[in-house]
């Protein structure tokens, strides 16, 4: 599990996360959602420790992020990381160097599942196919956690099914996901639990299902029910 | 396979009914193996937990049934079938008289257009066939 508890964090004078909680489960699929700019990705960037926060903790399975972590978690940016001039091989080879959790084999897979070349540069791709090796470098690592940020911004709906397909698939399964997007309606009925945020809080945090069951509302429904307050 | 979920009823509930719906319709035969949790949430594109979630009310439900680690089957009880049948065919009847009471039609008049509008709609199924 991921707890993220009470977490504040400004950058200069401006506070972005204004005391920020919620939990991810392993095994689940939680997604973050907010309008543009109510601090989703520093969220992420705070849980990969790649940012300080001023107050609050962060902990996964019970433990504050350490060196060995990153072997436990993974962050897929919305940006490619690798080198623009590398060939996707290359970057499997970098990756590989880098951590012990590289799944080679499922590299291979999620190659043929993409339906990319290896011997491609990762500059003459298109827009879509480096989201999807962007994806991949993260997918094919055995990590316990992924975090992902906005993976369907800007990708056409064929691209945007096969990822899909991805999270209903045992590439995801067992795994614990945090995803960011601003479009949930496409993943509705896929996502197990929806954490509402604005202006760096969390608004609501609540089971998909549960809520269908209890309330008969979907998470579009609740949303135009807190947003529009 | 594919389903069109809508997203303000529970996805499990309408994962139970589609089930419902195939044996109803006999495309699910008694007896036959049902794909496994993580095939049922591929082919339908939900979320692997609610497949489960599906199978267990399902189990509970007595439409399917699991002996030891074989992949789970589809009922042979002949009551539990019927009953699906019968359960769809009287929730379409309970929506189509409910908005047929809202607009004050007399039943011989329903009738006589539901004879009709069926046989046309059966002579097209065999014309395409």
């Amino acid at each position: 599990m991921i707890e993220v508890k009470n977490v504040k964090k400004n950058y200069g004078r401006k506070q972005v996360l204004k005391g920020l909680s919620f939990t991810a489960e392993k095994g689940e699929i939680t997604c973050l959602i907010g309008v543009n700019g109510v601090g989703k990705t520093t969220i992420m960037k705070a849980i990969m420790a790649l940012t300080p926060i001023n107050s609050g903790e962060i902990l996964i399975d019970g433990e504050k992020i350490r060196k060995e972590s990153f072997e436990k978690i993974t962050f897929i940016p919305d940006t490619i990381t690798m080198l623009p001039q590398m060939k996707i091989c290359e970057a499997f080879a970098f990756m590989a160097d880098f951590y012990k959790n590289w799944n080679f084999q499922r590299a291979e897979e999620l190659l043929q599942f993409f339906k990319l070349d290896p011997t491609e540069r990762i500059a003459n791709l298109s827009k879509g196919n480096t989201a999807k090796v962007n994806m991949l470098l993260g997918l094919a690592l055995d990590a316990d956690y992924l975090l992902m940020d906005e993976p369907f911004s800007g990708i056409d709906i064929f691209s945007r099914e096969q990822i899909t397909e991805v999270f209903t698939s045992h590439l995801i399964e067992e795994r614990g996901v945090i995803i960011t997007t601003h479009e949930i309606s496409d993943i509705e009925h896929l996502i197990d639990k929806a954490v509402l945020i604005d202006n760096g809080e969390v608004i609501k945090e609540f089971s998909v299902e549960e809520m269908r069951e209890n309330e008969g509302k979907s998470v579009v429904d609740i949303m135009w029910e807190v947003y529009q307050r | 396979m594919t389903v069109k979920f809508n997203n303000r009823d529970p996805v499990y509930v309408q994962v139970i009914r589609h089930f419902k719906e195939q044996i109803a319709k006999g495309y699910f035969e008694p007896g036959q193996e049902t794909p496994s949790r993580r095939e049922l949430a591929n082919q339908l594109k939900i979320n692997p937990n609610t497949a489960q979630r599906a199978y267990k009310e399902m189990e509970e439900q007595g439409l399917i049934f699991t002996e030891g680690n074989m992949p789970s089957c589809i009922t042979k009880d002949e009551a539990v079938l019927k009953s699906v049948r019968e359960e769809l065919i009287m929730e379409a009847v309970d929506l189509f008289l409910g908005s047929i009471q809202s607009i004050n039609v007399p039943l011989e008049e329903v009738l006589e257009l539901v004879k009709k509008k069926h046989e046309v709609k059966s002579g097209e199924a065999e014309d395409s066939k």
